[in-house]
């Protein structure tokens, strides 16, 4: 096409959407950043590191566009990439809260974390994600995906939290690649070799038709710049992630055990009834159930033994103050891919829910109730119904539910015993203002299954292993975690599975400390970053643009 | 991945920075900075290893034709010396254009 948006790479693609020799671009090339993990991994790196920010104008209107370069290792976020993102959309909000509009524009090709960078990868999307909902306030914020790598992993989360979605007839979007869900569940749940079953799931024209995204034009630059003007003078918001209720329903009218056709889901979802849901506290019962560490310690920090729930995958309960939420396996779930404890379709919505009711309820309260998120999420599901219903925008409904929480002042804590991996800790515990973690070595948090990554970026289980091993930017493991600056507190004398009073009162304790400190703190993502082990080793590198950011924006 | 450094005698200096290209699959990308030397530097990350001789060739041929003097920074995935000459090709019609 002549004038395709498609065909330019990403720098190009911003430019092109800008008025004339309005594109001017922030850390570009020649600011010498680079990502600092890549080369010690033996990986080229790229001047920009994938991300291009870029202000100008576009139809007289100031904007700034992110682009992602989706041939660089595949649009995968890494640290340096994602602090760029991070940087621009908080000056662009800060601009906006003082009267200067801004639009800001993101333009997704990306496959998600990158894997090599995995632990940053999820950090940084997930500060995107908090910086995005805030935003939304403001201006809409409008996504692009012209096609390519399309939009994918956690940041087909963060496509579902734009204000607007306009693609063309080439894009796909989908929380987990086909090729992982195979390597995940098998090829009889999803065959990542079938083109066209993966373009009729996961292409533009299915997800225009069952709401996942807006509009779908023609690959043409003039035609993208017009349709972005309109949607910014017209203000339009598809509030993607609060359609909570309709969800709710329509998956309750779904049969897990049977594969979907693209027509039969058109047709459920055209015909959903909506009614409201609410879901009870949990309430003691006689009957044990398989344990895990988030029912472990959901039961004993909430003391509900044997917690029962209307929703068997999701515990929540009112205790001394504090509300408490966990999502724990059920062996017999009517839903397959949800039964070791990930976060499925019913899971995301079921937990936005929870946490959206709470909201509610504590709205003109001036002290709002804390959130202590019990962490043990094994991953996302991978399954091809829930592809197929879009379960990015399950877990995209809780993302922004703890997300305007913590924006309303509730203290929000994650509190770590079990896993924490991937879509399934982007949705359940990484928008809290502070984490915790037990010192456990059967832990493990990582963006994707060792199985997955290495199989994604073509290295030998033993190659992954060998250099994964020290570097904190791809640990599977606690304590190089805690490397990075993440964590609030490293719990050293509990193991996940502990019950005795010793235990539980270090670990009440530990959670108190965590609130206290939030006291008159920022309700953002910031301590992440500003911490000592943060600013000392573990976010270098995300300091450093945040500074070179501040000294260009204006 | 390997590391590799050239260094040529070059008569023209160039005053502007340029950059060309994308770090994608069989591409480079290549960042030009002005300099004060009398001589050319070129650092070179590539994901081939075991090509500086093809390298040697392919750059001195083309310093040869053009003395662009400046610093250079490339980062190859994997590009063909034909696609290095093409980029090296662009960066000399960037620079002509904006004279």
């Amino acid at each position: 096409m002549n004038n395709s948006l498609l065909e330019l790479n990403a720098r190009e693609r911003a430019v092109a959407l800008l008025d004339k020799d309005t594109a001017q671009e922030l850390i570009g090339p020649f600011d010498n950043i680079i990502s600092p993990h890549l080369i010690p991994q033996n990986i080229v790196p790229e001047s920009d590191d994938g991300v291009i920010i870029m202000k100008g104008q576009l139809k007289h209107l100031n904007c700034v566009i992110i682009s992602i370069e989706g041939s660089f290792q595949g649009g995968g976020i890494g640290e340096v990439g994602g602090a760029k993102i991070v940087s621009a959309l908080e000056h662009t909000l800060l601009d906006n809260k003082n009267g200067e509009k801004v639009y800001p524009l993101i333009i997704f090709d990306t496959g998600g974390v990158r894997l090599q960078e995995a632990n940053y990868g999820l950090l940084s999307i997930s500060e995107i994600q908090n910086m995005i909902i805030e935003l939304k306030q403001y201006v809409p914020v409008i996504g692009l995906i012209p096609g390519r790598v399309g939009s994918f992993g956690g940041m087909s989360i963060t496509t579902a939290l734009m204000s607007y979605i306009i693609t063309t007839d080439k894009a796909r979007i989908g929380l987990n690649g086909p090729e992982v869900i195979e390597q995940e569940a098998g090829a009889r749940e999803f065959d990542s070799s079938d083109k066209n079953l993966i373009w009729n799931t996961l292409g533009a024209k299915q997800r225009k038709a069952t709401g996942i995204v807006d509009e779908v034009i023609d690959d043409d630059v003039d035609a993208f710049r017009s349709t972005i003007a309109k949607t910014i003078l017209e203000k339009k918001d598809s509030n993607r992630d609060q359609q909570v209720n309709f969800y709710l329903s329509l998956i309750e009218t779904l049969d897990p055990a049977h594969m979907l056709t693209t027509q039969e889901y058109t047709n459920l979802y055209r015909h959903v009834s909506v009614h409201d849901h609410h879901l009870n506290s949990a309430i003691p019962s006689d009957y044990p159930t398989i344990t895990s560490r988030g029912r472990h310690w959901f039961e004993q920090l909430t003391q509900i033994k044997n917690a029962h729930s209307d929703i068997p995958t999701v515990l929540h309960a009112l205790v001394n103050g504090y509300e408490y939420i966990s999502i724990v396996p059920d062996k017999n779930n009517n839903f397959p891919r949800v039964r070791h404890g990930e976060v499925g379709l019913k899971e995301g919505y079921t937990v936005a829910n929870v946490i959206n009711d709470l909201i509610d309820r504590d709205k003109d309260k001036k002290t709002k109730t804390p959130i202590v998120i019990i962490v043990d999420v094994p991953s996302q599901a991978y399954g091809y119904n829930e592809e197929l219903v879009g379960i990015h925008m399950s877990l995209a409904a809780s993302v922004s539910a703890y997300a305007r929480a913590r924006q309303a002042g509730h203290k929000i804590i994650s509190f770590i015993p079990g896993d924490a991996v991937s879509g399934g800790f982007l949705a359940h515990g990484l928008q809290s203002n502070r984490l915790i973690a037990l010192n456990d070595s059967s832990i493990t948090i990582q963006a994707m299954s060792k199985e997955s990554a290495a199989r994604i970026t073509n290295r030998s289980l033993q190659e992954l292993e060998q250099a994964t091993k020290n570097t904190p930017a791809m640990a599977y493991d606690i304590k190089n975690y805690q490397k990075l600056g993440s964590l609030f507190y490293l719990i050293s004398n509990v193991k996940s599975y502990d019950s005795s009073d010793y235990a539980i009162n270090i670990v009440k304790n530990a959670i108190n400390s965590a609130i206290s400190d939030l006291e008159n703190k920022p309700t953002d993502l910031s301590f992440r970053y500003n911490n000592k082990i943060a600013k000392e080793s573990g976010r270098v590198a995300t300091n450093k643009i945040r500074l070179l950011m501040d000294k260009q924006w204006n | 991945m390997e590391k590799l450094y050239f260094k040529f005698t070059t008569t023209q200096p160039v005053t502007k920075f340029v950059h060309v290209g994308v770090v994608a699959s069989g591409d480079l990308e290549i960042i030009l900075r002005p300099n004060n030397h009398s001589y050319s530097t070129l650092n070179i990350i590539t994901g081939s290893d075991g090509f500086k001789s093809t390298w040697s060739n392919v750059l001195s041929r083309f310093f040869d034709r053009y003395p662009l003097q400046g610093d250079f920074e490339i980062n190859d995935f994997g590009a063909t010396p034909g696609v290095v000459n093409l980029r090296l090709s662009q960066v000399m019609e960037v620079l002509k254009n904006e004279q």
